[in-house]
């Protein structure tokens, strides 16, 4: 019921996301063909940027020549950073939207429990988000098409995009979690957006100074660098089992915390 | 005297008329007839209307004006009238019918020591109180009393801090989901979702019961005047509190628990909403009622819970609270100065100028015979404030 009701809820901003970014995506490897001719002079001049701006978009260890190097840093970067703002805006509000907007009293008042509550809104996050994943890659494999050569390494290709979602789901996770203990849904809204983008910043900071290499270890976007996925064509474990206990704690503390919460309008 | 009927036409009109003198005071009545004629249960006839009526002075009744109104058509015209009357007078005296015969009632609700005390609220302190099967139950009280807390606790939107309730012999924690099957509420705010038209609201709210009633509720919303098919964000506070009240309505539940229901009603929809409480408590279903008017409790209810500060100053049943018949006079002379007097029942005396304001409780035909001498400008009898009914009450 809840579930159902939330998919249609959300469905226009899934959408608009989705047009967005298909927009984008398809946008970006149009021009790929065009990149990989004149690959020469583009190395040139990508040989002049700084050093740390190659090493922020893993410019100096992807070949932009090569499809999946020019997917890593081109479009990699639009669908995790997109994407988790789409993730953290999302269950950002899903929770505290009724609270804030006092429908919470007439969904409370039916015979479903809180504990219900919770999970069919998690569950309507989580399929948002993959649907989303579905139609970024999707598209972007329409998108491969422009190339001459179409083809790219299945296996990391589906690294890339289990560590995308994988992301978004974190970042969901810890918005939902925020959802489920505050009120208002604009500061919600805020915190996690922060959130997001303090992570963006930190893993840009990381690759820019040595000093501040320490903080790649705070962000997530850091977990799954692309680079490091083509290189070594492998999601690094302990990573993964970073972001997994994050989503799992998140999800519990929601649990724990909507179902003893005193929720007045 | 006219009768605005919106909607449904008019089957027939009488009316008689009388001349002044005959008339003691004049008495409305809402008319249902439920066919029980085998002509007419085939097609689920429905009539409804309104009745104006006085006693003269021989004490008979006097019929002034009678209007019908259908709500369904009729397919044969050759249909006889009365049908079954089941005629309800909307004063006090009647809508309090008596309560379910023979045996023990059961408790529906039964809060032993309830507290709630939480953050920015005063909360509720030790409430202690029960409601009995088929009752009317008035919770009364000034705004920010502790009403809606202790709803809000006793369908666990609150976790109690001490003590605790039971609603059907069930806990109002543990077993909340199993008590919320069979209540229905109406919050003192209604919200609903924006984007949602009423029916699917409406459609909605009943997928999570057991049953969706669609009869029931194309009825119900025919009775409020209500538009199905309408955006609830295109709908104002009034119709917003009508689509609550189908929703509470919806899945027949055994008892309600509304939050100052009439707030945004007209007074011909209050009515149409107090008819529709007096079906349903016919058929059994408790009610809980809490408002900041006390006429409207001391029409609909059979006892009360006055709270006050948090606290549950008493429990009352509606006679002995009203017996004294207490009324808020302002009495404005023509002269500069109030003229002073005294009069058995007056309780409270405040003179400002040429105004005099009185808390009386005597006989009001006293007080007129005494003003009849007196030069007034002009009278004004007001029902008193709660607290003023409640200081008088308490003071004795």
């Amino acid at each position: 019921m809840i579930f159902k009701r939330e998919l249609k809820r959300n469905l226009k901003s899934l959408i608009i996301w989705s047009v967005v970014l298909s927009g984008l995506i398809l946008l970006t490897l149009s021009i790929y063909p065009q990149f990989a001719e004149q690959q020469n002079e583009m190395n040139k001049l990508l040989e002049s940027y700084p050093e740390p701006i190659k090493k922020v978009f893993g410019m100096n260890e992807l070949n932009l020549g090569e499809l999946m190097g020019f997917y890593g840093v081109e479009i990699y970067m639009m669908t995790t950073l997109l994407g988790s703002i789409y993730s953290a805006i999302l269950a950002s509000n899903i929770l505290a939207k009724e609270e804030n907007e006092k429908t919470i009293e007439f969904l409370l008042s039916k015979p479903v429990g809180r504990s219900r509550i919770v999970t069919e809104k998690l569950l309507s996050v989580f399929v948002n988000i993959l649907i989303l994943n579905g139609v970024s890659t999707i598209t972007s494999i329409i998108g491969f098409q422009f190339a001459d050569d179409p083809d790219v390494p299945t296996d990391t290709f589906t690294l890339l995009a289990v560590a995308t979602i994988l992301l978004h789901l974190t970042f969901g996770a810890i918005a939902f979690m925020l959802s489920s203990m505050l009120k208002k849904t604009r500061s919600i809204m805020s915190v996690s957006l922060g959130i997001v983008l303090a992570a963006y910043f930190m893993n840009v900071m990381a690759g820019i100074s040595e000093d501040l290499e320490v903080l790649k270890y705070f962000s997530p976007f850091k977990y799954v660098d692309a680079a490091q996925i083509i290189n070594d064509n492998k999601l690094e474990p302990l990573y993964m089992f970073i972001m997994a206990a994050v989503i799992f704690i998140s999800v519990i503390t929601s649990y724990m915390v909507y179902r003893k919460k005193d929720i007045a309008v | 005297m006219e009768l605005s009927t919106k909607k449904g036409n008019i089957k027939r009109k009488f009316s008689k008329k009388l001349s002044k003198g005959n008339i003691s005071r004049l008495f409305i009545a809402y008319l249902y007839f439920y066919s029980n004629n085998a002509y007419t249960t085939k097609w689920d006839v429905y009539l409804d209307g309104i009745l104006f009526f006085c006693f003269g002075e021989n004490g008979l009744c006097h019929v002034l004006r009678m209007e019908l109104f259908s709500t369904c058509s009729f397919k044969k015209k050759h249909i006889d009238y009365p049908v079954n009357f089941n005629i309800m007078e909307l004063t006090a005296q009647s809508i309090r019918t008596k309560p379910p015969k023979g045996g023990v009632r059961m408790k529906i609700i039964d809060v032993k020591n309830l507290t709630k005390t939480y953050k920015k609220n005063r909360g509720i302190v030790n409430l202690t109180f029960s409601v009995e099967e088929g009752e009317i139950f008035g919770f009364i009280g000034p705004n920010g009393a502790g009403k809606s807390t202790t709803i809000r606790t006793l369908l666990n939107f609150l976790y109690p801090t001490s003590g605790s309730a039971t609603i059907f012999g069930k806990d109002i924690v543990k077993q909340s989901k199993e008590i919320r099957q069979n209540v229905g509420y109406l919050p003192s705010e209604v919200h609903f979702y924006d984007d949602m038209k009423v029916i699917d609201l409406l459609k909605y709210s009943a997928g999570f019961y057991k049953k969706f009633n669609q009869k029931r509720m194309k009825e119900l919303a025919e009775r409020l005047d209500l538009d199905l098919h309408k955006k609830i964000e295109d709908l104002s506070f009034g119709n917003r509190k009508k689509v609550g009240i189908v929703q509470a309505l919806l899945h027949e539940p055994k008892l309600l628990i509304l939050d100052e229901p009439t707030g945004g009603l007209d007074p011909l929809m209050q009515n149409t909403f107090f008819e529709i409480l007096t079906e349903e408590r016919e058929k059994g279903t408790t009610i809980i009622f809490s408002s900041h008017i006390l006429s409207e409790v001391q029409k609909m209810c059979d006892r009360v819970a006055i709270i006050k500060e948090g606290e549950l100053v008493k429990v009352e049943t509606i006679e002995n609270l009203t017996k004294n018949n207490l009324k808020n006079i302002t009495i404005t002379f023509e002269q500069t100065n109030a003229i002073d007097f005294d009069l058995e029942g007056i309780v409270k005396k405040e003179i400002n100028g040429s105004e005099m304001m009185l808390l009386y409780s005597g006989d009001i035909k006293t007080l007129l015979n005494q003003l009849n001498t007196m030069p007034v400008q002009d009278l004004l009898i007001e029902e008193p404030s709660l607290e003023e009914v409640f200081i008088h009450y308490y003071e004795k």
